[in-house]
């Protein structure tokens, strides 16, 4: 088997005397779109924030593509490839949705000139024009993101995972607080991105996971509860059981499956 | 071309031939002690435009640019006294200084965010403060050090200093304007906007690949440049270096001055210095409680305005720009059949 795009080994976070994330050993194949559900403090959120660095992990480590990302910042894991959103919705209120999406672009390089107009860059800003096409903002660009709708402001987080070119792209409930019809964009842009992108998801929509993933992780009190494709999942006792406090829940997993 | 911009870039027009003519028509309207005012709020607007690019552009808010001022200022007197360096020498050595300082205590402070940063950008400065008061071989302490200018140029045998009160004031305001100058680049730079960005949301930054932390101590530094520069003209304009204008209270009148003026925009630390200086100097000689002014019109623009004067004439810009839109769309609708 090739070597997975994600992968970590007894991965551990503790907050105090909680473990949030338990002794995580993962691999995460390429090509495809990989869910992580679970019910709330399973640890899917600190997972992802010991991935991308936000979060320095107790114990074991991280590799990305055979590369060991252990310890390292958020912004030299950025600059890997490995993107995220976070679970609140979270861009550059000030800043317009086109300058959001221009420095999420340039971002990456190692020097940023102090000397030159930002809006001077031709291809910087054509790339940004074509972004904003993509995710249908165009004619928002000038506004301050800040004063953006929900929705749009969600558009404007895929907009700005688009333009940073990703090859691991963490979301984290990209959908959550979405009208339905924002949910339905948003799942559209997903599987679009996912072509290219190898993608991890957290959602808690089961009718968005059963829709898009193709693997399924089950996280509970912080480990693996279970892992396999939708049907697999669905149809495991132990994660009935994980749900059981939460019926609503189960009634999405019984519509996906019978859907 | 809106109603706005024209309004705008008449003001700015009209500000610039004031500075322009500053030497001659103020002297004839008021008195020639008023150049020398105008200087000083040239001078104290850099300062204050120290504070404003940490807090208004890079969302750290420093209590602590005094230090880099006293840099400055020392940089320049010791340079001229006790080291015998001529003028640019002295004037580059203060800059020098101030941005070294910057460099080595902003290696700590950006490390922490908000009011850790605050309280250590004070500890920082009180250091150095008592340090400077207490080394009087070096500092003069509180006393200062007092030199003689040495000429800003000479062609053969005949030298242009400070001592000429024009040629004072266009140097200062040369220099102030350079700096605004850069300050205005470096906002709409990559560099800039990496700043905006990091004020904005510093979480998600990172995790867009800037790096935070060297970003954060590159404004420290760029900050500390430009204290440095207004603490070494005020060195030149003053003709001494003390250690009182290190203390905390400098750095505390900066921060009022910058967000009273509008942090986060070019010209705010200018109008805030100006109001605070011309009130001080119109007040102070009737009336010595002219600080209560300074506090009561603090509280009332962090209430009512708090993005500051410039903060508020930029509402009432964007609104006249609205209502000219609004009107052209009306005009259009009419003509249509």
């Amino acid at each position: 088997m090739s070597e997975p795009v994600l992968r970590t080994e007894n991965l551990t976070k503790r907050f105090g005397g909680l473990t949030a994330v338990d002794n995580l050993s993962l691999g995460i194949p390429g090509g495809r779109v990989h869910a992580i559900i679970g019910p709330n403090g399973a640890g899917k959120t600190t997972f992802f924030n010991l991935i991308s660095g936000l979060l320095k992990s107790d114990g074991g480590r991280v590799f990305f593509h055979g590369r060991d990302i252990t310890g390292l910042k958020p912004h030299q894991i950025s600059r890997l490839g490995i993107k995220r959103t976070l679970q609140i919705k979270s861009v550059f209120p000030q800043l317009s949705v086109a300058e959001n999406l221009w420095i999420t672009s340039q971002a990456g390089q190692r020097f940023l000139n102090p000397f030159r107009s930002a809006s001077a860059d031709r291809a910087a800003t054509a790339k940004v024009d074509r972004t904003l096409e993509q995710i249908g903002l165009t004619g928002l660009a000038k506004r301050a993101a800040g004063t953006l709708s929900y929705g749009d402001v969600a558009l404007l987080e895929i907009g700005m995972a688009l333009i940073s070119e990703p090859q691991l792209l963490l979301l984290d409930e990209p959908t959550c607080g979405m009208s339905p019809a924002e949910t339905e964009r948003a799942v559209t842009k997903i599987r679009e991105l996912a072509r290219t992108i190898d993608i991890i998801i957290i959602e808690h929509d089961m009718e968005v996971v059963f829709g898009i993933a193709s693997d399924i992780t089950v996280m509970a009190q912080g480990a693996i509860l279970a892992s396999g494709t939708p049907k697999e999942i669905a149809d495991d006792e132990r994660v009935r059981e994980a749900y059981l406090g939460r019926p609503e829940d189960e009634d999405y997993v019984e519509e996906a499956v019978h859907a | 071309m809106s109603a706005a911009t024209l309004i705008e870039r008449a003001l700015l027009i009209a500000f610039a031939a004031f500075m322009l003519s500053v030497p001659w028509s103020v002297p004839a309207l008021i008195n020639s002690f008023w150049v020398s005012v105008i200087a000083e709020i040239l001078i104290w607007s850099l300062f204050a435009a120290s504070v404003n690019l940490l807090f208004g552009y890079v969302g750290l808010l420093s209590f602590g640019q005094a230090l880099y001022f006293g840099f400055g200022m020392y940089g320049v007197a010791i340079g001229i006294n006790d080291l015998g360096l001529s003028f640019w020498p002295a004037f580059g050595l203060g800059i020098v200084a101030s941005m070294a300082m910057a460099l080595v205590t902003g290696v700590f402070a950006v490390r922490l965010t908000w009011h850790y940063f605050a309280i250590i950008t004070v500890v920082f400065s009180l250091i150095f403060y008592f340090l400077a008061l207490t080394n009087k071989w070096l500092t003069g302490g509180d006393d200062g050090i007092s030199f003689t200018l040495p000429p800003t140029f000479s062609f053969g045998g005949t030298k242009y200093g400070l001592t000429d009160p024009t040629f004072q004031y266009f140097f200062i305001l040369g220099v102030v304007a350079l700096c605004f100058w850069l300050m205005h680049r470096l906002i709409g730079s990559p560099l800039g906007k990496a700043f905006l960005a990091i004020r904005d949301n510093d979480t998600r930054a990172s995790l867009i690949g800037l790096n935070v932390y060297v970003l954060r101590l590159i404004a420290f530094v760029l900050a500390g440049f430009l204290a440095g520069v207004a603490g070494a003209l005020f060195a030149f304009f003053g003709r001494y270096a003390s250690a009182s204008y290190m203390f905390y209270h400098v750095s505390g009148e900066a921060v009022v001055w910058a967000i009273v003026g509008g942090a986060g925009t070019l010209f705010g630390p200018l109008v805030g210095t100006s109001i605070f200086i011309v009130v001080r100097e119109v007040v102070s000689s009737h009336w010595e409680h002219h600080s209560l002014i300074v506090g009561i019109v603090a509280i009332l623009v962090v209430i009512f305005a708090p993005r500051g004067i410039v903060g508020l004439w930029r509402q009432w810009m964007a609104q006249l720009a609205e209502r000219g839109d609004a009107a052209a769309i009306k005009s259009k609708l009419r003509t249509e059949p």
